[in-house]
């Protein structure tokens, strides 16, 4: 018994210990409103791969989601909706699922519908890259890849996508212009 | 008549909190207690910003078992005399129940506020006075107290916030807000009860953790691991409780979406108390002159281990938890689970004291989204 609080010592350290090495770098910062958002490079449902920077010149949603997630499942018919009503207008939708099932994220984007990528980020790689530890996140970017809002937990609706995507269209000329 | 009134008012107070809250929530619980080292995952992890986590908790703890070669004769902590006496007292039983409120606040995503405040039902029985009273048989005593233990305040900062992965360190504050100088009737009338048996330790104390959870299978398979150190400054009766190590690791599984069972083996070790007073020690049938007064061995007052104080104490504790708000589709129940934890013990020694038994955990966990999180 006595060298029992050595060996629970040591139990604790080995299980810090065997956490996969890139776990500890980790973490990483929410990105600031204003930078440019890292780019990123996922696959979608049909094995196609995708990246943040192929959709520079438009405004980009990225929703950080999984199927078990009431809040995230909630207000994805709100940026479904909002992704019919302006994607001819340069508006895209990127839902990001977290470490799921590809058949189980199938099954469910077939059940409501949607028509939007998802893209499958199998090891939580992007998510961390964006500070998100807590579902849903929404990340709008603009045009030029700069993060325009960052939005944690609060439910996105039709007239907050809306009214987002208005002032990113409406002030970026003139943040361009500004930076030229 | 009073004391029943408040532990029904705390209840009933405890009651109005959970179910009379409206709006959003969301949930998962911390032991402060001797009595209770379960690892409770809302109670260790940091609430995100503006998230209260509020976990109420009921722990049993009997300690009553004579393992092997012990006879349950422990000293006796004369605080009034200042003064161990070996050989002083044979305890039979006591049973620890505690009723907790333990909130979690989360002030940004990785730091957060944990304050548990303990009501402590104790129930002590033992034969006081060894080679003095009734022929030297002693005499049987009963002792009771309740009352609000020893706040815990917690300054709790994620190491590591990520989905999969989270590493949460804490540093807290036991203050001595329980009561520590309950007298009991003794074989030579009213006396102080020994610390051990009191509702406060009667000084501050510090305590230090570490947790870790790390989702192996999302939303299926998690483990966890957690590590604390506690250590209390000596009170004023010049008695200081040991230092305590705890260690926990487990795993959760997620059955079916409203159902998580829990496996985890605990590990406690404490290090003997400590009495600053002089050294007796009661009278046995080959003394001259028994049964009589305690026989002075050091009149000195100085910094004593008490001997059959410290133990280590390894446990399996399977248990369980239900989400109501995955059960039970109502704004009442939404954000809202139940747990139950058993903690059996698998190896112990308690130097010559009587061990710990099976002891039991039951609480519940409710989210109240208190600020917008954005």
């Amino acid at each position: 018994m006595k060298r029992l609080p050595v060996l629970m010592i040591g139990v604790f350290v080995a299980i810090l210990g065997v956490l996969p090495f890139d776990v500890w770098s980790m973490g990483a910062r929410v990105p600031t409103v204003g930078t440019q958002a890292e780019d990123f490079r996922l696959t979608d449902l049909d094995g196609k791969s995708q990246s943040l920077s192929q959709y520079r010149g438009k405004i980009v949603l990225v929703n950080f989601w999984a199927t078990w997630c009431k809040p995230c499942t909630t207000e994805m018919p709100a940026m479904q909706a909002m992704y019919d009503r302006l994607r001819d207008k340069g508006f895209v939708v990127l839902a990001v699922n977290e470490l799921e099932d590809d058949a189980k994220v199938r099954e469910h984007i077939k059940q409501y519908g949607h028509t939007f990528p998802v893209l499958m980020d199998r090891d939580n790689k992007v998510a961390n890259q964006f500070g998100v530890f807590g579902l849903p996140v929404s990340v709008f970017i603009d045009q030029e890849g700069r993060v325009q809002e960052y939005i944690k937990g609060g439910l996105l609706t039709e007239q907050k996508i809306d009214e987002t995507v208005a002032r990113i269209q409406k002030q970026e000329p003139v943040k361009a212009a500004a930076l030229r | 008549m009073a004391r029943k009134r408040f532990i029904l008012g705390f209840i009933l107070s405890l009651a109005f909190v959970f179910f009379s809250w409206p709006g959003p929530q969301t949930a998962q619980a911390s032991c402060g207690s001797v009595t209770c080292f379960v690892v409770i995952g809302s109670q260790q992890q940091v609430s995100p910003k503006g998230l209260l986590t509020v976990n109420a908790f009921y722990n049993y703890t009997p300690q009553g078992t004579l393992l092997n070669g012990t006879d349950g004769v422990i000293p006796a902590v004369d605080l009034d005399n200042r003064q161990l006496i070996l050989g002083h007292h044979r305890e039979l039983r006591t049973i620890s129940q505690m009723y907790t409120l333990d909130l979690n606040y989360g002030v940004t995503d990785r730091f957060g506020i944990e304050v548990a405040i303990p009501y402590k039902r104790l129930r002590h029985q033992h034969i006081d006075g060894l080679g003095e009273a009734n022929g030297g048989a002693g005499e049987r005593t009963n002792f009771s107290d309740n009352g609000i233990g020893d706040v815990f305040i917690n300054a709790k900062y994620n190491l590591l916030p990520t989905l999969s992965s989270m590493v949460v360190t804490g540093f807290g504050v036991y203050l001595p807000t329980g009561d520590h100088d309950q007298k009991t009737a003794g074989i030579g009338g009213a006396e102080t009860m020994e610390p051990t048996a009191q509702i406060g330790r009667g000084q501050l104390g510090l305590q230090g953790s570490i947790y870790q959870t790390y989702e192996i299978i999302p939303h299926r398979l998690n483990q966890f691991a957690s590590a604390s150190y506690r250590h209390t400054f000596r009170n004023n009766f010049g008695y200081q409780f040991g230092d305590q190590f705890d260690f926990g690791f487990g795993a959760n599984v997620v059955t079916v979406p409203w159902l998580v069972l829990t496996n985890q083996f605990n590990y406690r070790y404490m290090v003997h108390d400590s009495y600053s007073g002089s050294l007796s020690r009661s009278l046995t049938p080959s003394d001259p002159g028994f049964p009589d007064e305690a026989l002075v061995l050091d009149p000195n007052i100085s910094n004593r281990a008490v001997p059959t104080t410290g133990s280590t104490y390894f446990a399996y504790t399977p248990g369980l938890q239900v989400g109501l708000g995955e059960a039970i589709k109502t704004p009442l129940t939404e954000n809202t689970s139940l747990y139950f934890y058993s903690q059996i013990p698998i190896a112990r020694d308690f130097n010559g004291n009587l061990a710990q038994g099976v002891s039991y955990v039951f609480g519940i966990t409710k989210l109240f989204q208190i600020m917008n999180p954005s």
